[in-house]
């Protein structure tokens, strides 16, 4: 254990408040996906490691901005969450959870395999100025990514608070959500809106994964580690609750920055996990409530 | 068991243990049991493979052996308890280390092999109270949360070698001897599974895989049932994992508690066939050649496992035995009507 | 159903079953007839030689160097017609198989090499849990084995070996590297020593042992250590702390990606020590692809490069070049060595016997492009040590700025500031 310095409390409490709203992002996603269709993507991952790598060929390819180039990324991937939820898990939804777990489990397991083949294992960084510098606000300094990734999260979850309170497709979700049977008699095209939410959730991941891929390097296998992370956000912060997600990634993002201030950053992801596994063991009330169906 | 007498029926009718009504009702259970033959025969096969097969054989057969003993734990809390486990590595993983650090202080082989499954065993009980909270989806994802965590765990500490790991120093069995300690670790394993499916603790534990809500109300004791079936299934596991250690002669975390061992034993179970018996055999089977043979493709190897994987979701979702079970049965029964 | 139809019924069980297991009999009889066991060669037939290498997975990276290293000693032994066993000439075949980085399919592999492919010697894999899982695989079968990959303390903490050879860096000669080259250059710091360090193998012997013992014996002052797990992402924590510290001297050990982030955060800390090694991370050319301008001035100890002068060092590097399109790495020169040194020594054994080719590795004594490999006169057991030197990112690429007399450029100090 090393007991930091005041200052070095200070920032800590500031840089994880603030990388908190990147994992937010990282974790919209699956958030979206769990309380409107209930499952669980563990392919989560794999579309933000797509981000990631789309960004980074972006930017070398046409030498723009990855973040001005996520108006092509975010749909692409979106894309391609979409053509994955009509194919390979619709089929499924009359079977249970099970299959759809495993299938997304194998989605994820493909996912990775082909990112060796068309990326290569190598570790790969989105290389922007912003990416290495800080801003220094007295004492402490914050990385501009940091900064840059929170604003995002604001403006993503505020966007997609919106679009579920306020608008016509908000409303279908939710009633999808709430009872798909009712919202189908009521002539709400439920299968349609399962999969625009699921290539929604992927669009979310994508530009989370952009932005992280800006933070911090990455690979072909790096999806499985965001994965955790994200689940450890969404029992933080209670289910399918747009809001939530956002106060729980704030929350993870303070615990592991001071966590790791004290016992040392080896133990970040451990703690990570271990305060998942508290919180499920302990807190599982959300949960419960609906993971009966 | 061709030539036996027709039964009288005075002693079938009054129900005398006479050689008789007991010859009566074996053969009432052979024709009850057509599969009786083939398992004869399978064991048969199972125990003399070992004498004419090459090293090479023994290596794949030991492997298929592993694979079987724990497949068969996997499914009987994944299939017919509903607890999809994805972190079956830790189990695995903590027996072959328990294994690895026995033998290092002159344990011998039976002790420290059951010992992997006890302190694997152990594990399970220990979290048990706080896995059972969860349920569907959730419990999978604390399990595999729990497997990486414990990936992480054993990393970090130095006291098992850190990442460098253990190396077992003391003699190991040579492959024929492998062999016939996977073939007891796979007979055990399905003795455990047939026993525990034809006590009442099966129906319990099928009862709250459908609807545990209901099964509750209904008097199972849902906590009670669920640690039997996980422990039992740990156990086999932790033994499972303690053999493997023996088979490399060295234990490492990235290997031991690799997230391999949940996607090979997901693979087996789900093509063999979950919630029945002979599936894991067939998926075993199945798995190990599938691998031997992708290894002259080793970069798309996981991927083509997860498109296989998923087609079999799809298309067979009971897997290789069971849609062949379903399928005799329909032709069986369009048979019958047919006469 | 009538008792001749239910009798039938059974006996068609009976027989499909029965034939089902002469079927399987069968089978297997015919399979272990063909099944090659090692050491019978006929005439003319090729003698296999296996590898196991990560092809995919984490250490992927190395594993591509290697393959190449590995095939171009077997086909230019193949050019030459092959090696003479017995009086007659037989090719090699050489069997790789991809372990995907994990030490289970590692042993799994080289069980399949030496029972199913015939393999008569074996070429390691790369990291020492990898080659540690080859390793225990020959030796428990009495089949010889060549390595590179894998350094020489780990090599050795894992033995003693008697068919297992090592070509590789011997870690303390590495760790010693920064102290040389400051001390050559005489440049001024105040001597204070921040380690970061991965707890690996090399991580721990490294920065857990090595670098402290040549601090205190330098007369520097190591004021921060800090260890992490190899999974680890984030090092705001850690960085902080060697900024905190004042050390104006960093000494890092750990994986690319790692190092990628270090270096990174650092940048974003606003801390640039004037000294910055970053042992194993540093080395491939992803690092300066990630990082660009940021790489400038890192210093990393290598054990190879083509500017050496060993013989085909330089032509070794440029054939790789054209073959590939890729830049070379210096894991392309341990590998070709120690598939040369492996077939040398069973065209010296000129048979297939085990001992024999194992007796014959042991009394290697030659000059290869990673320089001279002697086992017997090396002072660890069954591993021959090369050469380090220093090398340092300046503009997109590695030069070796220690041994002076064989220096490509001087030193870059200190560390150019973003």
């Amino acid at each position: 254990m090393y007991l930091p310095t005041a200052t070095a409390t200070e920032q800590a409490l500031l840089q994880g408040f603030l990388l908190g709203g990147l994992y937010a992002l990282t974790a919209l996603g699956l958030s979206l996906v769990l309380g409107v269709l209930r499952i669980i993507n563990l392919a989560h991952g794999e579309f933000l490691i797509l981000g990631a790598f789309l960004g980074y060929y972006w930017l070398q390819r046409t030498g723009v901005d990855p973040l001005l180039g996520l108006v092509v990324v975010a749909p692409v991937v979106a894309g391609v969450g979409f053509v994955v939820q009509r194919w390979a898990l619709s089929p499924l939804v009359r079977h249970g959870d099970e299959p759809a777990l495993l299938t997304t489990f194998s989605l994820s397991i493909i996912g990775q395999n082909l990112f060796i083949i068309l990326f290569t294992a190598d570790s790969r960084l989105i290389n922007r100025s912003y990416g290495f510098r800080a801003l220094r606000i007295g004492a402490v300094s914050v990385p501009e990514i940091y900064l840059i990734s929170f604003a995002a999260a604001l403006v993503i979850f505020g966007a997609v608070h919106l679009l579920m309170q306020h608008s016509a497709f908000g409303r279908q979700v939710r009633a999808s959500a709430e009872d798909p049977v009712a919202a189908a008699v009521v002539g709400v095209r439920v299968r349609r809106v399962h999969a625009l939410t699921f290539a929604l959730a992927a669009g979310c991941a994508a530009i989370g994964g952009v932005l992280a891929g800006i933070a911090f390097s990455f690979d072909a296998t790096t999806g499985t580690s965001y994965l955790l992370t994200g689940f450890a956000v969404v029992v933080l912060g209670g289910l399918g609750s747009v809001a939530g997600t956002l106060g729980g990634g704030i929350v993870l993002g303070v615990v592991e920055s001071v966590g790791a201030a004290v016992f040392g950053d080896g133990y970040l992801d451990f703690i990570g996990l271990m305060v998942f596994l508290v919180i499920l063991a302990l807190r599982p009330q959300g949960i419960f409530g609906w993971a009966r169906r | 068991m061709t030539n036996t007498p027709a039964p009288t029926t005075s002693a079938v009718e009054h129900g005398t243990s006479s050689a008789a009504s007991r010859l009566s009702r074996a053969l009432a259970a052979g024709r009850a049991r057509p599969w009786l033959p083939l398992l004869a025969a399978g064991a048969v096969v199972v125990i003399v493979y070992p004498f004419l097969a090459s090293t090479y054989l023994l290596q794949i057969g030991f492997q298929i052996l592993l694979y079987v003993a724990i497949g068969e734990a996997w499914n009987l809390i994944a299939g017919y308890g509903g607890m999809v486990s994805l972190g079956s590595a830790a189990f695995i993983g903590t027996g072959a280390y328990t294994l690895a650090e026995l033998t290092g202080h002159g344990f011998p082989l039976v002790a420290a092999v059951v010992a992997g499954g006890a302190i694997a065993a152990v594990f399970a009980a220990a979290i048990s109270p706080a896995m059972f909270r969860l349920r569907g989806v959730y419990f999978s994802v604390a399990t595999l949360a729990l497997a990486e965590a414990l990936l992480l765990l054993i990393s970090t500490i130095s006291t098992f070698g850190g990442t460098t790991g253990l190396l077992l120093r003391s003699a190991v069995p040579s492959y024929l001897g492998l062999y016939w300690w996977g073939l007891g670790c796979a007979a055990l394993s399905t003795a455990i599974v047939v026993w525990l499916l034809r006590s009442r603790l099966s129906l319990a534990l099928r009862a709250i895989r459908d609807d545990q809500d209901v099964a509750q109300e209904m008097g199972v004791h849902a906590f009670r049932t669920k640690l039997v079936a996980f422990v039992l299934a740990s156990f086999i596991m932790g033994a499972a994992g303690a053999l493997q250690s023996l088979n490399t002669a060295y234990v490492e975390p990235s290997g031991s508690f690799s997230l391999q061992w949940t996607i090979d034993i997901v693979t087996v179970v789900i093509i063999g066939g979950m919630a029945t018996r002979v599936g894991p055999w067939i998926g075993a089977v199945f798995t190990v050649v599938l691998v031997q043979v992708l290894a002259s493709y080793p970069d798309i190897h996981d991927a083509i496992t997860g498109v296989i994987l998923i087609l079999v979701i799809r298309f067979a979702p009971r897997g290789i035995w069971g849609t062949a079970v379903t399928t005799s049965a329909r032709i069986r029964a369009r048979g019958a009507r047919g006469e | 159903m009538l008792p001749v139809a239910k009798f039938k019924h059974r006996a068609a069980h009976v027989a499909a079953s029965a034939s089902a297991v002469i079927l399987l009999m069968a089978g297997l009889a015919a399979c272990t007839s063909s099944s090659s066991g090692a050491g019978a060669v006929s005439a003319g037939s090729p003698i296999t030689v296996g590898a196991d290498l990560p092809l995919s997975g984490t250490f992927a990276f190395f594993g591509g160097y290697q393959k190449w290293g590995y095939e171009r000693a077997v086909s230019q032994v193949n050019a030459r017609g092959g090696i003479t066993i017995d009086g007659k000439k037989h090719k090699v075949k050489l069997v790789i198989l991809d372990d995907a980085s994990n030490t289970d399919t590692a042993a799994s592999n080289v069980q399949t090499l030496i029972s199913h492919d015939g393999a008569i010697a074996i070429l390691g894999s790369c990291t020492p849990p990898m080659v540690n899982s080859d390793a225990v695989i020959a030796e428990r079968t009495s089949v010889p084995m060549v390595t590179g990959c894998d350094p020489i303390a780990s090599f050795e903490a894992a033995g003693p070996w008697k068919w297992v050879w090592d070509i590789f860096f011997y870690d303390p000669d590495l760790a010693e590297l920064p102290f040389q080259t400051l001390q050559a250059y005489r440049s001024a710091t105040n001597k204070k020593i921040a380690i970061l360090y991965s707890n690996d193998p090399d991580g721990d012997e490294v920065g857990g042992k090595l670098w402290p013992k040549d601090a205190k014996a330098n007369g520097y002052q190591v004021v921060a250590s800090v260890s992490f797990p190899d999974s680890a992402t984030d090092f705001g924590a850690a960085v902080e702390q060697a900024k905190s510290s004042g050390a104006q001297i960093v000494l890092v050990d750990c994986d690319t990606p790692q190092a990628i982030s270090i270096r990174q955060q650092m940048a974003s800390d606003n801390y640039t020590p004037k000294v910055l090694d970053m042992e194993k991370g540093s080395e491939p050319f992803q690092f300066s692809t990630a990082l660009k301008a940021l790489a400038s001035g890192v210093m990393v100890g290598g054990y190879w490069s083509p500017t050496l002068p060993y013989p085909g060092a330089a032509a070794l590097a440029t054939a790789y070049e054209k073959e590939t399109g890729n830049t070379y790495s210096q894991h392309i020169a341990d590998s070709y060595t120690a598939a040369q040194v492996l077939l040398q020594a069973i065209a010296r054994a000129g048979s297939t016997s085990n001992t024999a080719i194992n007796k014959a590795i042991g009394e290697t004594n030659g000059e290869y492009v990673v320089g001279r490999v002697n086992f017997a006169s090396s002072p660890l057991s069954h591993a021959s040590p090369l050469n380090v030197v220093e090398l340092q990112w300046q503009n997109g690429k590695t030069v070796e700025v220690w041994p002076r007399d064989t220096e490509q450029a001087p030193l870059l100090f200190p560390v150019p500031s973003s």
